[in-house]
């Protein structure tokens, strides 16, 4: 039983739907390129940064909620109008944010273990 | 031995986790995991620190960053960055340009903007953007820091500098912490360098004879972290703190008051400071002049009563206010460094540390600058480049030396007030009245014009040698967005320019800047000043 709560999502509707859900809570989010039948990204970094990012997971303060979020496919996330890149902001993925707070970290920071750590142990 | 993986969260030596060589004495119990020698330790996490640091790092150093943040008197406190990032220059800039934004939004209606019903600001509203900026900026160097291989410490508590020894300087961090169970803990951590950089800059000075002013009073280092409007603010001091606070209260729609004991802008020219006031008080901001306060009391309401005395007439006056924000002066941060007890020497009156041409200490491997060397400007581009300067002299990539002379700088007033080189005083003072020329102009920036905004202070003022080549000793500027105007002739001050070059320079039109081409007006010549239409 884990520390933790967390939420695996699909596209932005679902993500903001999940997360008004859970206000009040300490929420992290880690956005990457969608999953095929095989569990891989057509995004390489991502499938280069999950199992670092997961690698950390123990370090999520008690009670916060982590968000695997899919964004959909390759094209999707190309067309720079895309709900995740003008509302959200999000520059590349994989990105991984604290949600309401400035701290994020994207594309080659998710590979280092020390800087993910970093975030999820941050007052 | 214990495994460090499971007390370091203990001594919140977070990023340190994996490889913690250090010596940990805990309650006399040594965990003696190996030494480790860093090439330098940067005591302070500022504007300074942090680029001598990331410098070195670049050039291969084993550098090791340390900052730690003590709470202001009424519990503010912030992350990484120094002065300029959370508690100066940053959120100064922001809420200045908040307080442009409310001028702009007036001048806007005379050129046909149609704004429905009175204009009002929200405190909380800028607050949060400004604060979520600085903490972007955190994070930025936390990201930055940690990708370097840099072990940063973030201490709770004192550092003090124990003992020195021959080429290693040994820094015994002393940090009394309370964890769970809320028993004080002593941790002290060794760390071996073999050169140490303090840049632990400075703070803002309560005037603590005044009865009231701690407990009552704010200053700089709460101003931009208040999560609720000050309010009617009494302002004292008449630094350039002083006066930007002002400025940008006033500026919101704060009812601001200013209280002066002397002289405004101590140390600049005091024609151009007097410009910067005058308008000021024309746009609302009211000034108590040769005034000291003599107390501060809370009514049972809740507000500020302050007494003060009018130097003038030598009696007493009283006032209410929500808040009263000290801007008297700051203090170097070498109290808790124990810096005798390893013998760096400090200036006497001052308090900050005596420092060469190349930053060195009267200790030898110990280097100190920025905001805490004696001498040194106050601001963030001379530390940044000091540090960055003395990080590649430290590992013998030059023998460059930083050069202090024609910094320019810009005070962001509401009127704001860009300048280089000598004021007009001290260039009388060093040259004498008759070897000097003054060339000046008022001028009206373009935009005002529609706006019908009076521009009485908007001025020029080239300060020159006389005769010869006619070398510019000073230049002065206020107007509107005078640190851009500013810049760019600071490099033609840089590059020895004279009268000549500047007459000869073409002026970009129309701006305000171009004005500065086209002085020919001196003030011995008596003439009238003000600049005609073109």
């Amino acid at each position: 039983m884990s520390h933790y709560e967390e939420v695996k999502v699909h596209g932005y509707d679902e993500f903001c739907k999940a997360v008004s859900e859970r206000k009040g809570n300490d929420i992290f989010a880690y956005f990457s390129g969608d999953i095929d039948t095989q569990g891989l990204s057509w995004c390489p970094d991502c499938v280069k940064a999950e199992p670092i990012v997961r690698g950390e997971m123990s370090h999520l303060p008690e009670g916060s909620v982590f968000f695997y979020c899919q964004v959909g496919e390759r094209p999707y996330w190309k067309d720079p109008n895309n709900e995740f890149k003008k509302t959200l902001k999000l520059s590349g993925v994989p990105t991984l944010i604290r949600y309401g707070t400035p701290q994020k970290l994207v594309e080659e920071e998710c590979f280092k273990a020390d800087l993910v750590r970093m975030m999820f142990t941050e007052d | 031995m214990s495994n460090l993986r499971h007390t370091c969260w203990l001594c919140l030596l977070w990023s340190h986790y994996q490889h913690c060589p250090i010596e940990i004495e805990w309650h006399g119990i040594w965990f003696v995991t190996g030494t480790f020698d860093y090439d330098l330790v940067v005591i302070g996490g500022g504007s300074g620190g942090l680029a001598c640091s990331k410098e070195a790092a670049q050039l291969g150093q084993k550098v090791a960053v340390l900052d730690y943040v003590e709470p202001s008197v009424k519990g503010t406190k912030w992350g990484i960055g120094g002065t300029c990032v959370n508690v100066g220059c940053i959120p100064k800039k922001l809420m200045h340009q908040a307080a442009l934004l409310g001028t702009a939004l007036k001048d806007a209606q005379k050129y046909g903007w149609q704004i429905p019903g009175p204009i009002s600001h929200d405190w909380s509203t800028m607050a949060e953007a400004v604060q979520n900026h600085v903490r972007s900026l955190n994070w930025g160097h936390r990201v930055q820091l940690q990708d370097n291989l840099f072990f940063f410490y973030e201490l709770l508590f004192h550092t003090i500098l124990k003992e020195y020894n021959f080429n290693t300087a040994i820094l015994h961090f002393v940090f009394p912490i309370e964890v769970i169970m809320s028993l004080p803990l002593v941790w002290q951590i060794m760390l071996t360098a073999k050169n140490i950089v303090i840049a632990t800059g400075g703070r803002p000075k309560y005037p603590t004879h005044i009865p009231g002013a701690v407990e009552h009073g704010i200053t700089s280092d709460d101003i931009f972290w208040l999560k609720e409007s000050p309010g009617k603010t009494l302002v004292v001091g008449a630094s350039y703190v002083a006066l930007e606070c002002a400025g940008f209260l006033t500026g919101i729609g704060l009812e601001t008051t200013v209280m002066v004991r002397s002289i405004p802008l101590r140390g600049f020219d005091q024609q151009m400071a007097g410009l910067v006031t005058d308008y000021m008080e024309a746009y609302g901001t009211k000034f108590s002049w040769r005034s000291v306060p003599k107390s501060v009391d809370k009514l049972s309401s809740g507000v500020l009563q302050v007494t003060w005395t009018d130097e003038q007439t030598g009696k007493d006056q009283r006032d209410t206010f929500d808040s009263v924000l000290w801007a008297v002066g700051r203090a170097p941060e070498t109290k808790t460094l124990g810096l005798e007890k390893v013998g760096v020497k400090l200036n006497k009156e001052s308090g900050k540390i005596l420092v060469a041409a190349d930053e060195s200490t009267s200790v030898p491997n110990i280097y100190a600058f920025g905001d805490i060397g004696e001498g040194r400007p106050e601001l963030t581009p001379t530390a940044i480049k000091a540090g960055k300067l003395l990080a590649r002299r430290l590992a013998g990539q030059t023998n460059e030396l930083m050069n202090y002379d024609n910094v320019a700088t810009t005070v962001f007033t509401p009127l704001e007030y860009g300048c280089v080189g000598l004021s007009e005083e001290e260039a009388e003072s060093r040259h004498g009245k008759d070897s000097i020329e003054v060339y000046h102009a008022f001028y009206k920036p373009l935009e005002f014009t529609v706006a019908e905004r009076d521009a009485s202070q908007c001025y020029i003022k080239v300060v020159c040698k006389r005769g010869g080549d006619q070398r510019i000793l000073g230049l002065h500027f206020t107007g509107p967005n005078a640190g851009e105007v500013t810049q760019g002739f600071a490099m033609g001050f840089q590059c020895g320019a004279t009268l000549t070059h500047l007459k000869e320079t073409v002026g970009i039109h129309p701006t305000c800047a171009e004005e500065l081409t086209k002085v020919n007006v001196s003030k011995r010549s008596g003439l009238d000043a003000t600049v005609t239409g073109c």
